[in-house]
This record gives C-alpha cells, structure tokens and sequence, in this order.
C-alpha cells in the first residue's frame, strides 16, 4: 500500500485557546489549552511514534464540557528531540504530564491516555493520588505488567533479521531502511477496521513527523519503567482514583490480558470494544468520545441543573434541517422543502443546525437557526482553505475534513438528545449520514437523507491511490446502507433517475445507477423558485434596459470562485469590443471581497445578491463555476451560460456536467486552456442566444416534502 | 366520571420475596421485600389514601438491580388502622419507615418518596441520617416553599361549605358524605393528563380500601410547618433529586423546585406531566431513578 501523505495540516474543527513550553533538564515540551471549563482533562501522547494531534476527534468535544490540555511527547511534534535514550523512559513523560498540569496552573485533573499514555496515565495517578480525579486508559500500554503483545516477539528487533514480512519489520534496522515503509505496515495493523485510509494517512504522517531516531530511543534503548512484573503491579495497585479502561479486541499492539490486569488491579471499569483494533479514538471517536465524557461525569458529576423530560403526548411535531454549507444552493433548496413540509403539516416546528453562508439565506427567509448552530466548526473555512487556483479537489477535502465532521456530529448528537425531534432532515449532511450508520444505536428520531449525487469518483490524475480510496469510501457507504436500512427512513435523490451517472461505484462494486434507483426516491430538480413567466418585467424590475446585453458572472457561495472571477473581468474589455452593450454584472458572494477584485469601467461588481436567481433568469448570458444549483437555475430558464467546472472537483467534472449534458444545457469551458479571448469569444457566440433545453420540472421541492412528511 | 374499582387485585408481575409487619405502639405495619442487590431501596408511603401498590411500575424493574423494600403506610393496605389523630403524625410514619429498616436489617438504604412521602423522608434523613444514602422525591408536597394552588386554597377542610363543587369536596364534611364522589375527584385532579382511565382506577380501588374515618382522623396527624420543612431540607446530607410536573394540580411544580433548591438538589421536570409522573409515565421515571440509584456514592 502506497499512502499518500499531505505535507499540510488540514483544518482543525478547534484551534488551542493557549499554547506553551515546559522545560525540564534542557528538553523542551510543547502543550495546548483547550477551552476553559472547571475541571481539567489532560490527554496524554503516546511514544514517539505520534504527537498530539493524535486526539483530534476528540479535543474539539471535549473542550465544549472540560479544559482539555494535551502535549506533544518528547520526540516529536513541537516538543524536542533528546538524544539520550535515558530521556525517553515512562517516568520522564509521565513527569512531562504534570510539568504541563503545573504550567497551566490545574491542580487537579482528569487523565487519559492511549497505548503508552495510558501507562503514563496511570503513573502519575499512583505517584500523585492528590492530583489525579480519574484516569481513562485506551489500549493500555504498561512495560512488564503482562507479556507483551506475540508481535513484538515474532523477530529480534535490535538484530537484522533476513526478512522484511509482517512483523519482521519491527526491527531498528528496517526502521531506518524505510521508515515509512514501517509506518504503513505498523498503522494498518494498529487500524485494522475496513476502510481506515484516513486514519491510517494521518498516523503515518505523524509518525514521519516524529522521525525514526525518536522511536529508536524511546521504544527500544530507553530503559524499561519497571524492573519486574511485580513491581509493574504494585505500582498499578496504588491507582486510588476511578479507573476506565478501554480494549479493542482486534488489538495488534496491547493484549486484552493487559488491559483487565489494570483493570482489576484498580478496580475499574471494562469496556470491550468488539470488532475494534487499537485506536478506537480515531477509528471510532464518537463511541470513545462518549465513554470519556461518560466516565468523566461519573467522576466529577456536573453542576446540578434542571432537566427536563416533556411526556411524549405533549410534544410539539418537531424537524432538525441540517443543511450543508458547502456552496450555496443546498439553502435555497432546503428552505423550498420546509416551506411545502408546512403545508403538508402546519404544525411543524423546524429548527436549523447550519453555518454560513446557509445562515443568511436562513435569516433572510425567517427560518429559526439553532443557537447550537454557532458551535458548528467552519466547513466552508475548510472548503476554501483547500483550494487553489480555481481548483478544489473536492474528495480529498471532504476526507481532510474528518475532524470537523466529529466535531460537527458530536454537536448534532448533544442537540438531539437534550431535545426531542421527531425528524432529523440532512442535506448532505455528511457527518451525521456517517456516523449514524458508525453508531446506529444513536439513531433515535426518523431519518432523512438527500443528496443531488451519488458516487465518489476519482479525478484521472489521481492514479490507482485515488482510485482505491473512492472504490472504498463507495464500498463503505454501500456495506453501511446494506447492513442499517433502518437509518434512513427516506433517501431522497434531488433530481430524476438519468441524472445518475452511469459509471462503477469501482472494481466489484455495483454499478452507481443501478444501486441509486434500487436505494433511493426520485424527487425531480428542486430549483427552490417558480420560473420566470415574465423575463421582460423582470429584467424592468431589476433595471436591465431592453437594449442591454446583460452577462452575469457568479461564483456561488464558497470563496474559492476568485480566480475565475479576475479571468472573466479580464476578458471584459475583448467582450465589450465584440458585444454592443454590453453590461457584465460580477457577483463576488459573500465570502469574497469585491474590492479585492479589478475594477474596469462599465463593470459592476456585487459582494451578495439576494434572489440572485432573478438576475440568472434576467441575463442573456452567465459565467458560472461548474456548481450544480446554478447551472440548472440558469437551465430552468433556459439561459445561455458558460461553466467552468473547478479542476480536481470530481462532482462538478462528472456528476453536474452529465446532467447539464443531459439537458442540453451550457458551454463547458476548462479554466487550464481558456483565457481572457477564448472567454470574450464564447460570451459573444452565446450571449442572447434562444436554448432549447430539456425543462426542468417545477415540484420537486413539494415531492420531496410529500416523501418527507409520511414520516411525520 | 364514576370509576370502577375492581375487587380482586390483579396479576402482579413480581411478588414479593419476603413479607412481615411491624409493631409499635400497638399499631401494626405490613411490609414487604423484593429482590436481593446489594443496595436496598426503600419506597415510602404517601398519604393513606393509598398504599404501597402505588410502586407497582416501578418494584418489577428495580428488583432487578436492587433490594426493594416497601411498606403500606398505617391507615390502609394491609397495614392497622389507628384511631388516634397523633398516630398519624409525619414522625410516626418515618419511625415506621426506622422499622421496617430495623426489621429488614437494612442498615442503609436510598428513599423515594411520593407527595406527602417527602415529608416523612425529610424527617427520617434527618433523623437518621446515616441510614440515608439518597432521596427521590416525587410531586413533594413540600411546604418549604413554592406557589400554593389557588383553587384549592379557597376552601377549608374544617368546615361546612355551601358547594362542593370542585376543590370544596376536599372537606371533611363531604369526605364523610360521599367517599366515593371525593375520590373520583381527586384522583381525576392526581392525573391531569389525557387517558389516565387506568391510573385513575387503580388509585380508586385503592382509596376504597380504607375510609372517610380513618382519614379524617388522619388528616389531624401533624404535618411540617414550612419552616421545618426548610430547616429539614437544608440539613439534608445525602444526594436529592426531585422530580415534578409541570401541570401538578395538586403540588405545584415550584414546591419542587423549591425542595432541590433548599436540599441542594438537581431537579427533573416532566414537562406535561401530572402529580404522579411515577404511575403516568413509569418508563421515563424509572429510567430517571435507575440511573439516579446507581450513581449513588
């Protein structure tokens, strides 16, 4: 397996609230502060194999109910690199961990722990009783308690071996022949679930950032924290604080005879995780994250406040609309389905859990948003920071998006357990489609998903790896569908069956039409708008003279349409030249700065439009982006429009462009070869021009609902 | 509405494993207990116008993780009916409560209390506070503080009263005429909410189990004055939580949240809910005080 690791760190759902150093004996040590709760949550690293970012599922929760302080161990991250393997022993880490509680002032503290920083865990609780409230310890680590787990005895791991297979690569000499190599191996064995890819990349990549010098050190020349067996048991014996511990039983790293031994030594509690392998944090953070909170609240019992419980009966009927904020289009769309939910049943509450830019069109329509919406972490700040010149490849974004869509499910999850609903609604909702069927118990109202594609797809330069990794993100979602049916209660395609591709889900997967009509109801397009009937006193009304040649050129909601942007606008004058009046009209949206853009004269320029589907169906012409929702508002009118689908955005290159095929609609440009003249070209040939597109229907949003509101 | 008592008891889904009575002062008190877990649970009697089977959706479920030990407050059930109003004082039921404890040798135990059973919980904790692990109280009728309900306060008990519309049949004088016709009421009052037929019988047969007499002559029995109840409530040690109903009509939900609030307490509202949440609607309630029995320290 070749992982192709991103040199970048991706967003982060949270970003620390304070960050130092502590020294001790010349050797520095990198902390974070989480949040500013009452009671202090200090997350161990592990060995030097990874660094802090190694609780990235978790932090962002956790930090909502705790103040959560991390570090990066001594051998990688931000932390320093000694170079004696005496500096690397158990005690020194674990008095790394209370060096930190000090600096940021906690004097007493939950700990937890994973593989070593469990054992580190559950050192310093014995060492310190006064300081330590509870230890949670994942995977337990702890040198000489029990044998160790059969792997690591397989092969010598000082002396060459004359293989490099399996386990033999648990060996110094291999380690520093390939360490990546080693990484990869060591990490699929640590994630050994299906579908761990991400996972997986991202252990690799810490472990890169660490270096192999650091593991040599610490795991095989550091001197063993203990002398004995017995000593290892007293020590876990003086654990006096509540004690959880937490053992995946597909562990290929700490045996399950470990973690009971700390279990039974401190009297503490035993989950089993079934079908789980060594890092459930990662793999299978919503479970991990609920049994620390779990355990933390048993332990220190959160401050008395009043619940309440409203007896089935005299429930309000009540709907959450998780609405995506990636582009624009999905609020529109949405806010036309709960307006015909209304008139299918007028006692429906809806609340909203959505970010910008959703939020202004949810504003501007008076829909009510969830205050909890504020706590949601930035998808669209993720969006953009992934993009480039107008490119954006789309699957590895929504991938590097993984912590923000823990975080953002955690929020969905607290939300609806303090509050009944009797529908979740999620429009590529992504977080909460996945980890309902991660976490099927959690699924505790009627379920309904949508979605206007179906169908990872790997961008041909992406090689076999991108390949791979689409087939199994497919794989995933079509194995999640089969075995839960029971999540979505509907499964809604906005749009008709032909707007499916016809391709492969990937190799021995099904074919993506098939699967899609087999899985799902057809609403037909939902435009969220009536057609025009009357462009003339339209075009009136919005003060577009009948002599005007009117160009719109938009970029939908996201901030990654700017390049595309200064192109058209270059292209101005050549067009003004080649068109009589001509009045181009740029729309910037409302995360772009439009006097961050050029200025020419007879050119307008707009940060955001509201019903700038009005403008769409006014213009004789619209340069857009390749984004489904406004391509097919423009298609719906019938207007001549210029796309250009962002490169690497395996959506808008297949999934809009087969359906805009389809309807016969826009001129499919490509931002690599079409420059300033090839654009004024296209815009004179098109602009003004009759279509004789396919007509899209007008009532998908109230079929959606109709689907929608047997549920209720 | 005329409720139809029914005259043999029906099925249960759990008898009991053991059962006896207790005597002081001559009067006897039937007890009974379920179940073997290490910790034991003691549901208190309310007022004696009902008797311990007001627990029967909650002894099945909680038998199966604790002790249970329940017994039918003097003046009905199986229990004597004394005829001396002091008989009836709170401190006689929570000595009653130090009996049962005593003969079940049950040195600790958490108590859940209905209505007028916070009372005589305030007074044993605070009594025997080392024999109180934990306190549930369920629409406590705690003078301690809170709204009275201004229907009911418009009329005595004591005297003759030219209506008995409503509320005015909570008089003595009315008890003693028509028995029946005042527990239709008040039970029709205990469960506010909508398709309670059979809560509402089942506390009629109850009721019906004992008379007019017995709780007239209980009705002098001494009760807390609110200030005690407060100075009670504070004193109180051990964890409380307090669960109430919004729509109680008979208890305003204030007096709950005065309770948790005086006894440092966590409240839990049943939004929608009547004075008997624990008969109304057993599965949320018995969600609620599992997980409050096995949080206990």
């Amino acid at each position: 397996m070749i992982v192709a690791v991103s040199p970048r760190e991706q967003s982060r759902a949270r970003y620390p609230d304070e960050e130092g150093y502590v020294e001790r004996d010349g050797v520095r040590v990198f902390y974070e502060v989480y949040g500013d709760a009452s009671t202090t949550f200090l997350l161990f690293p592990t060995s030097p194999i990874s660094h802090s970012r190694l609780w990235k599922g978790q932090i962002p929760y956790l930090s909502r109910y705790f103040r959560v302080v991390v570090f990066d161990p001594r051998g990688n991250g931000k932390s320093d690199r000694p170079e004696k393997a005496e500096a690397y022993s158990y005690w020194e880490v674990m008095k790394d961990g209370r060096a930190v509680l000090e600096a940021t002032g906690a004097e007493t503290a939950l700990l937890g722990g994973l593989c070593d920083g469990g054992g580190y865990a559950l050192m310093l609780a014995a060492t310190d009783p006064a300081l330590a409230l509870g230890v949670a310890a994942i995977s337990p680590s702890l040198p000489r308690l029990t044998p160790g787990h059969p792997n690591y005895r397989r092969y010598p791991s000082t002396e060459p071996v004359d293989t490099d297979e399996g386990w033999a690569k648990w060996n110094v000499h291999y380690w520093r022949r390939d360490f990546r190599g080693f990484l990869e191996f060591f990490f699929s064995q640590q994630l050994p679930e299906p579908h761990s890819t991400k996972q997986i990349e991202d252990c690799v990549r810490w472990g890169l950032d660490g270096g192999v010098q650091s593991l040599v050190l610490a795991d095989e020349e550091a001197p063993p924290p203990f002398a004995s067996a017995e000593e290892a048991r007293d020590l876990v014996a003086r654990v006096r604080c509540p004690v959880l511990v937490v053992h995946g039983e597909l562990d290929n790293c700490q045996t399950r005879e470990r973690a009971l031994a700390v279990a039974d030594l401190t009297g503490g509690t035993f989950v089993a995780l079934e079908g789980a392998g060594h890092m459930p944090t990662a793999r299978h953070p919503v479970k991990v994250n609920g049994l620390l909170k779990g355990f933390a609240d048993e332990v220190v019992p959160p401050a008395p406040k009043v619940k309440t419980w409203t007896r089935a009966l005299s429930r309000k009927r009540r709907a959450l609309f998780v609405s995506s904020p990636i582009g624009l289009g999905h609020a529109r769309r949405d806010v036309a389905i709960a307006q015909e939910l209304r008139k299918l049943h007028p006692d429906l509450e809806i609340d909203w859990l959505a970010q910008h830019p959703v939020t202004m069109v949810l504003e501007a329509e008076g829909e009510r948003i969830h205050p909890a919406s504020a706590e949601l972490a930035n998808e669209s700040h993720h969006i953009e920071s992934e993009s480039a010149e107008h490119d954006l490849h789309a699957f590895q974004a929504i991938r590097r998006m993984d912590e923000i869509l823990v975080a953002n499910f955690m929020l969905f999850h607290d939300v609806v357990r303090d509050e009944p609903y009797d529908l979740w609604i999620g429009d590529e909702a992504w977080e909460v489609d996945y980890f309902l069927h991660e976490n099927p118990e959690l699924k505790s109202a009627a379920y309904v998903w949508l979605t206007d594609f179906v169908g990872w797809l790997p961008m041909e330069d992406g090689g076999e790896r991108e390949s791979f990794l689409t087939a199994d993100y497919n794989a995933e979602m079509i194995e999640h569908i089969a075995r839960f049916p029971r999540i979505r209660d509907r499964a809604i395609f906005v749009g008709n069956r032909e707007d499916v591709v016809s391709e492969s889900f990937g190799p021995g997967l099904p074919e993506i039409r098939d699967w899609t009509e087999r899985h799902y109801d057809f609403a037909g397009y939902v435009t969220g708008f009536e057609p025009v009937s009357d462009r003339e006193k339209l075009r009136a009304e919005l003060g577009y003279g009948p002599g005007e040649q009117v160009c719109v050129v938009t970029v939908g909601g996201s901030g990654v349409g700017g390049d595309l942007l200064r192109r058209v606008i270059a292209a101005f004058p050549a067009a003004s030249h080649q068109v009589e009046n001509l009045r181009m009209v740029v729309v910037a949206g409302p995360r772009i700065d439009p006097a961050s853009l050029p200025a020419h004269d007879g050119l307008e320029i707009h940060a955001y439009v509201h019903d700038l589907y009005r403008h769409l169906a006014a213009c004789d012409l619209a340069v857009v982006q390749g984004g489904l929702t406004t391509s097919m508002e423009l298609t719906a009118n019938g207007r001549p429009f210029l796309y250009f689908p962002l490169r690497h955005h395996f959506e808008q290159s297949f999934h809009v462009h087969h359906r805009l095929e389809r309807y016969g609609a826009g001129r499919r440009m490509d931002f690599e070869t079409d420059g300033p003249a090839e654009i004024a070209a296209a815009i004179a040939d098109e602009i003004g021009r009759e279509t004789e597109y396919r007509p899209v229907e007008t009532d998908g949003a109230a079929r959606a609902a109709r689907l929608i509101a047997e549920l209720l | 509405m005329t409720a139809t008592a029914v005259a043999t008891e029906q099925t249960r889904a759990r008898y009991p494993d053991e059962e006896g009575f207790v005597e002081r002062d001559g009067v006897r008190v039937f007890y009974e207990v379920y179940g073997t877990g290490e910790r034991t649970v003691l549901l208190l009697p309310t007022w004696s116008i009902i008797h311990s089977r007001q627990w029967k959706g909650q002894i099945p479920y909680l038998a199966r993780f604790f002790r249970v030990v329940t017994f039918d407050g003097r003046g009905n059930g199986r229990s004597d009916r004394p005829t001396t109003p002091s008989a009836y004082d709170e401190a006689e039921f929570a000595a009653d409560a130090l009996a049962v404890l005593d003969a079940t040798a049950t040195e600790r135990a958490a108590i859940v209390g209905y209505s007028l059973g916070a009372q005589r919980g305030l007074v044993l904790a605070d009594e025997h506070p080392e024999r109180v692990e934990g306190a549930l109280f369920i629409g406590a009728s705690y003078p301690g503080g809170g709204k009275a309900l201004d229907e009911r306060a418009r009329f005595t008990w004591e005297d003759e009263l030219e209506t008995d519309e409503g509320w005015a049949k909570y008089n003595k004088h009315f008890w003693l005429r028509d028995y029946p016709g005042f527990v239709d009421f008040f039970f029709s009052r205990i469960f506010g909410e909508p398709h309670s037929t059979k809560e509402i019988e089942d506390c009629v047969g109850w009721a019906l189990e004992t008379t007019a007499e017995t709780l007239v002559t209980a009705q002098h029995g001494r009760t807390l004055e609110p200030e005690e109840a407060r100075a009670l409530a504070g004193r109180l040690r051990c964890p409380l939580l307090v669960v109430h109903g919004t729509r109680d009509q008979i208890a305003h939900y204030t007096r709950g949240e005065a309770l948790a609030d005086h006894g440092g307490g966590r409240l839990f509202l049943v939004e929608g809910g009547g004075h008997a949440p624990h008969a109304r609607d057993p599965v949320a309630f018995n969600r609620v005080l599992h997980d409050f029995l096995e949080r206990l320290p």
